[in-house]
């Protein structure tokens, strides 16, 4: 009986020791995380739109400073702003605009790379031709998306014999790219019509399936990563810039990434639905972050095309350094 | 002490601890909720709140009517759609089906319920969208997107089928052989058996199934958001796209949490979302124990 008492002494002073093993433990890693963030470590949260991107930029930076340890995680661009206004993270990655309650909160952001949203149809839409012959004006996707005037094909091309009707997709959930899109129309996301699909992937898959569908996406979806052509089963939609009724030969560079990319950057195609991509921090870049943001607006910027982004113009980038000095 | 005794005594208080943290967590909750969305509270008075149909955040037009419209439209077609086919089902494995058949199929329902949502989500959308599209739609004569009500609804029935119907089966053999002898020694048919003893002396269990089916369906989000169209406007036929609150969270909460308001707002859909499920529950666990009066067997 002694002994089994004993082992039953001892057993129960296992457990307690292992408890406080544990809670001791939990407390003390705490300690430990919280204090090597201090360190080498620099911690980027935020937009999907620009993780794959930062991504690239971490690994870069890495491989010439292998004793900085770049931990990125995405979330949304709420969360990057919310986790950099809190301190929780040194870099926060936004696809939107900063809003003024943020910077009212002392938000403090700089643009990184370019990124642009264009429109999309089906590939078996009943007016394609006419699309790709005359493009579409900003103020028919205004009266498509907005005013919900336009509900049928044969009024977005000026043929009222079409009377298939227009099934309108847009983002559910908060985004970018949806957000990019109603500034190009003059609105906010919220007075967008149309129904709502999650994601990118969703948006584009919408509009693959339904013949009468038409959508947007970030050009990393409309174009496909490898053969750098427009994704099969959709077609992206001119924009007939100067609104003259026909696409101009100056206004088709719709074939290819490269050439789309290329009119972003001579600032042909419109900005938005193109859009700067921002990293944010609270009141200032200092540290180690600071010399990550100062690397990615300089060397960093060769691995933008590479990832599929488009890079900003030399005095853009000169200004975001000027706004580091500040 | 004893260490018998002492054993006794720490499990008795360790249980009574677990007990007490299940129990008050829904109020933490509910706490943290309440206290997020105190600033939307404030700012605007609570019948436009709850009886507004107008979403604009950014005009700061906050009307959750659409959304609170939305998951009971959605709750509720699911639940007509999916409870009589799955009670069948369960007294079909139950009663009648032989005991192959039943090693077939209920391993195969039990499979259903432990699928990921998000799968049935795309499989909705690969699915039961275009399925709506391009057959539902043109049957009634109107073209439609098929992100719809209907497809909501569908997804989740699919999604409380198995719940039910594995519960159910459990409650149906769990009623007593001799009900069934002696109802049969009566001369009653196997159908007449069912209909008036199995299906009467196993309704509060079944109840309770359908009850847990309907938790189920209520937060379900994922799948739902795929598929429902997300349009902040109240259905007015099964083919219009609609918004329920869990989808409205989802959909919004990483991107706006850092805007005071909007995050407000987005608490306030939550905390609704909470008091409509106590409610529901409330109202269940009653009837519940009524049903349980009405219907005792001996």
């Amino acid at each position: 009986m002694v002994c089994v008492r004993v082992d039953c002494m001892n057993r129960k002073l296992a457990v307690v020791v292992v408890t406080i093993i544990v809670i001791a433990s939990i407390f003390t890693y705490n300690y430990f995380s919280g204090t090597s963030a201090q360190g080498g470590t620099i911690k980027v949260s935020g937009a999907w739109a620009l993780y794959p991107m930062m991504v690239k930029w971490a690994e870069g930076y890495q491989k010439i400073h292998p004793n900085i340890r770049i931990e990125v995680s995405a979330g949304g661009a709420g969360k990057g702003m919310t986790d950099a206004l809190a301190g929780l993270v040194d870099i926060g990655m936004m696809s939107r605009d900063v809003y003024p309650e943020e910077i009212d909160k002392g938000a403090c952001y700089v643009a990184v790379t370019k990124d642009a949203v264009v429109a999309t149809v089906n590939k078996d839409n009943p007016v394609l031709n006419d699309i790709l012959a005359k493009g579409v004006t900003r103020q028919t996707f205004y009266n498509i998306y907005i005013a919900g005037n336009i509900t049928t094909w044969g009024q977005v091309v000026g043929k009222p014999n079409v009377t298939d009707e227009v099934h309108v997709y847009t983002r559910s959930d908060a985004a970018g790219a949806p957000d990019t899109w109603a500034k190009y129309l003059g609105k906010k996301q919220e007075d967008l019509r149309g129904t709502g699909v999650y994601g990118d992937p969703g948006l584009l898959e919408a509009v693959k399936n339904d013949r009468l569908g038409i959508g947007f996406n970030n050009i990393g979806y409309a174009y496909d990563m490898q053969t750098k052509k427009q994704v099969q089963g959709i077609k992206v939609i001119p924009i007939d810039i100067n609104a003259n009724g026909q696409l101009d030969p100056q206004e088709n560079f719709y074939d290819t990434k490269d050439e789309i990319v290329e009119a972003i950057i001579r600032q042909i195609y419109p900005s938005p639905p193109a859009r700067n991509l921002h990293l944010v921090t609270k009141s200032a870049f200092t540290g180690a972050a600071e010399k990550l943001v100062r690397w990615i607006l300089t060397d960093g910027q060769k691995y933008v095309e590479e990832a599929g982004y488009v890079p900003l113009p030399q005095d853009v980038l000169n200004e975001q350094l000027n706004k580091l000095e500040r | 002490m004893d260490s018998r005794k002492l054993k006794n005594l720490v499990a008795n208080r360790l249980m009574f601890a677990t007990t007490i943290l299940s129990g008050i967590i829904v109020f933490f909750i509910g706490f943290i909720l309440f206290q997020k969305s105190t600033l939307i509270l404030t700012s605007r008075p609570l019948t436009e709140l709850l009886f507004s149909s107008s979403w604009h955040p950014w005009r700061g037009e906050f009307g959750f009517y659409p959304f609170i419209a939305g998951t009971l439209l959605v709750t509720a077609l699911a639940m007509i759609l999916s409870v009589p086919p799955s009670l069948l089902t369960s007294i079909y494995l139950a009663e009648y089906a032989p005991a192959k058949v039943r090693g077939i199929i209920k391993p195969m329902v039990d499979l259903l319920a432990g699928i990921p949502s998000v799968v049935f989500g795309l499989w909705g959308v690969l699915l039961v969208v275009p399925l709506i599209r391009d057959y539902v739609a043109p049957l009634v004569g109107v073209t439609a997107t098929g992100y719809s009500l209907l497809a909501g609804g569908i997804v989740l029935a699919i999604m409380v089928y198995p719940i039910i119907i594995s519960i159910t089966e459990e409650v149906i053999s769990a009623v007593p052989q001799q009900v069934r002898e002696a109802s049969m020694a009566l001369g009653a048919t196997k159908w007449q058996t069912v209909k008036h003893v199995i299906t009467r002396s196993a309704f509060p269990g079944i109840a309770a199934a359908i009850m847990l089916g309907f938790g189920r369906a209520f937060g379900e989000t994922m799948a739902v958001l795929m598929v429902v169209g997300n349009v902040p406007k109240v259905p007015t036929s099964l083919l219009d796209p609609a918004y329920p609150l869990p989808a409205l969270i989802a959909n919004n909460y990483g991107e706006m949490m850092s805007v005071p308001l909007y995050d407000s707002a987005l608490m306030l859909a939550a905390l609704i979302l909470l008091v409509i499920v106590l409610l529901f529950s409330v109202a269940a666990g009653i009837l519940l124990a009524e049903i349980k009066k009405r219907f005792a067997v001996g």
